[in-house]
């Protein structure tokens, strides 16, 4: 069996990673955003993002927006990639036959 | 942290189908809903044209007794109602995201505004020299115009199919209409040209419940 990427292969990681990925490649997302589209706890979603940012699969970045302290979250070339590469390996796993066709 | 959470997907079949499922509803909330972009676009038209046409028929006729001032009043509120539900439904999907998708669409908005006032700045030193007929036709023909143009800019930009051909619909039924004359014009456009627009709405709206 392909080793599946850890840091991505955990069911809430896995989510905030395919959202980030739905974003336009230049694109940022205030960290509330994020949150009520993944219905997540704030705490919950720190902890996760943490671990990505450790790994190098998102960028976090702190800015203000007028005098709001705004948190901008985004899915780095490497988080891309790392998604990419994992949801092939699923398919793969799924389907070794077609995996190269369908990607 | 809920520990439950950390652990993998119970296999790749759940893992996929959780990746699909979270893309898609990133995608849907992040996207406006078409019914607000476009029906109310469709129902200015509609109200706006069709009570011009109804106030100044072709050939000076009036079918209906209404008061001077009540068309063009009706038309300029319902397309700035329109404007304003169209900008509330667009930061409320894209303004807690920044980056070029968010410059894409105020760039756009500003090509609305700077067009509209250019184009109505020039109409409005011109149109006094003309009959009232004439002006109107000139005011909504060259309005019309614009839509169409930047419909089709946005369709460019977001490679967004049905804005491009909605932005060829009412650029076709802007030039039928305008040989056809004023108060045709204005017919023209409250049945064909808003018919369109509800018509892009609906489909739109459709592909965004229904992507392929």
């Amino acid at each position: 069996m392909t080793e599946l990427d850890p840091v991505i292969h955990a069911q809430a990681r896995l989510r905030v990673v395919a959202s980030l990925s739905a974003l336009g490649d230049s694109d940022r997302i205030t960290f509330p955003r994020l949150q009520e589209l993944l219905a997540m706890t704030a705490g919950n979603l720190s902890v996760h993002l943490r671990k990505l940012e450790d790994a190098g699969y998102v960028e976090i970045s702190k800015t203000h927006r007028g005098r709001t302290p705004t948190t901008l979250i985004r899915l780095s070339r490497r988080g891309r990639l790392a998604f990419e590469e994992y949801t092939e390996a699923i398919r793969a796993l799924l389907d070794p036959t077609s995996s190269k066709e369908q990607s | 942290m809920d520990p439950d959470d950390d652990l993998p997907p119970p296999d790749a079949a759940a893992a996929l189908q959780l990746i699909r499922d979270q893309r898609g509803a990133t995608a849907r909330q992040l996207q406006p809903d078409a019914r607000l972009l476009y029906w109310p676009w469709g129902v200015a038209w509609l109200v706006g044209f069709g009570l011009f046409f109804l106030r100044f028929s072709p050939d000076g006729r009036g079918l209906l007794r209404l008061p001077d001032w009540l068309p063009l009043t009706a038309l300029f509120v319902l397309l700035v109602a329109a404007a304003a539900i169209q900008a509330v439904t667009g930061k409320r999907a894209y303004g807690q995201v920044t980056g070029d998708s968010s410059r894409r669409g105020r760039w756009y908005g500003c090509a609305w505004v700077l067009g509209s006032l250019s184009v109505f700045a020039v109409l409005g030193r011109v149109v006094d020299h003309l009959p009232y007929d004439q002006a109107a036709l000139l005011w909504s023909a060259t309005a019309v115009g614009l839509t169409g143009a930047l419909q089709m800019a946005g369709g460019a930009i977001w490679l967004d199919r049905d804005l491009f051909r909605l932005g060829v619909w009412i650029s076709v039924t802007n030039v039928i209409g305008t040989f056809a004359g004023p108060g045709w014009h204005a017919l023209v456009l409250a049945v064909a040209g808003s018919g369109g627009i509800l018509a892009a709405g609906a489909i739109s709206w459709r592909r965004q419940r229904h992507p392929q």
